[in-house]
């Protein structure tokens, strides 16, 4: 689903994803870069592609988007998803800054700080877990000054160009949360 | 559900087959046991009935990323099911799911058998590289048996999920095809 509420903090707003949002997504992500450190995105989607991505996030209950943009001015970002997994208290994190000019400026950390808070305010969730490319240093250095705790190495989990590279699994608790 | 098809695959104990419709009231008796149970990943939901089995399944047997296999012994008894989820052909990885729903098979290994056939379907067959599954933190005998088949720790998810209501660790395990 499109989240409805809209999360504030100083430098960005994440508020529900709309459809006019699709163009500037999929125009990015022709980047090569971001593509790889996204992960899961292994070509430039079609606009096609990328409207039914859309609705197949709009469709599922289990997910919750929104898209980030900048507190001043309202430029348009990037997105950010919880995967939840109500049956365990649980929900899987996926953000991303797609404009590169935006990248290493604190703009992603306090969009993941503003979902944690959700997740474990709102949603009462237990954990918030993610999946880093081992490689991808100014994320993992981002997500631990959310609070983010490397649990595991996970050999060979991606395939990046040809090549085998490791994942860091990583994780919020509740305690690590609420002793922040 | 399109790559196990008719797919047989034979070990020294046991045969996977693919799993049928007509498997369903066998998974609802196995899932509502509490002993087989109280190790499942969705032990939490509230009811094990054959409707929700069924709504299951029609999940399941449409999903392109899984393969679903019953296991049986060598004169056709089935004992428990094995599988792969999230099979990812562009990262050449896939999670294995095993379950040994007939308790008095436990510990006699039938699943490490069962483990060594399917670890061959999914490198030789699949040409996956990496085969992952989580196990609850407390199952010995799971992880004893995983580690025989070459499964290595990775790490401890902490609150990975609840049983009996209550946050558990799960520790996560990996085999690589080079192993």
């Amino acid at each position: 689903m499109i989240s409805e509420s809209i999360l504030t903090a100083k430098n960005v707003r994440l508020r529900p994803a709309e459809e006019s949002d699709l163009a500037q997504f999929q125009c990015w992500l022709a980047d090569d870069e971001l593509r790889r450190w996204l992960g899961s995105v292994n070509e430039q989607p079609s606009v096609a592609e990328e409207f039914d991505w859309y609705m197949s996030k709009r469709q599922d209950p289990d997910i919750i988007l929104w898209s980030i943009e900048a507190a001043d001015g309202g430029t348009l970002l990037g997105n950010v998803e919880l995967r939840l997994s109500p049956l365990n208290r649980r929900a899987e994190v996926a953000i991303g800054i797609f404009d590169r000019q935006y990248w290493g400026k604190g703009y992603g950390t306090e969009s993941m700080r503003l979902v944690l808070d959700y997740a474990f305010r709102e949603l009462k969730l237990n954990r918030v877990e993610l999946k880093a490319a081992e490689d991808n240093v100014r994320a993992i250095r981002s997500y631990e000054k959310c609070g983010f705790v490397r649990e595991g190495l996970l050999r060979e989990h991606r395939q990046i160009e040809g090549r085998p590279v490791d994942s860091v699994a990583m994780a919020v608790i509740r305690s690590d949360w609420e002793a922040r | 559900m399109t790559v196990a098809g008719d797919v047989r695959l034979e070990g020294e104990l046991v045969v996977l087959r693919p799993r049928v419709e007509d498997d369903l009231p066998l998974f609802a008796r196995w899932h509502g046991d509490p002993d087989v149970r109280h190790w499942l990943h969705m032990s939490e939901m509230p009811d094990q009935s054959l409707e929700v089995e069924r709504q299951r399944w029609s999940v399941v047997r449409n999903d392109p990323t899984r393969v679903s296999f019953v296991i049986e012994t060598l004169d056709g008894v089935p004992i428990g099911n094995i599988g792969l989820i999230g099979i990812d052909v562009a990262h050449r990885r896939a999670e294995l799911g095993i379950a040994i729903g007939e308790k008095d098979h436990w510990g006699r290994g039938y699943g490490t058998d069962a483990m060594r056939v399917i670890l061959r379907f999914a490198f030789d067959t699949l040409n996956l590289r990496r085969l992952e599954l989580i196990t609850d933190i407390d199952n010995e005998r799971g992880i004893r048996a995983y580690e025989k088949c070459g499964f290595v720790r990775e790490g401890v998810l902490r609150a990975k999920r609840l049983r009996y209501g209550e946050p558990l660790d799960m520790l996560i395990m990996a085999v690589l095809s080079e192993d």
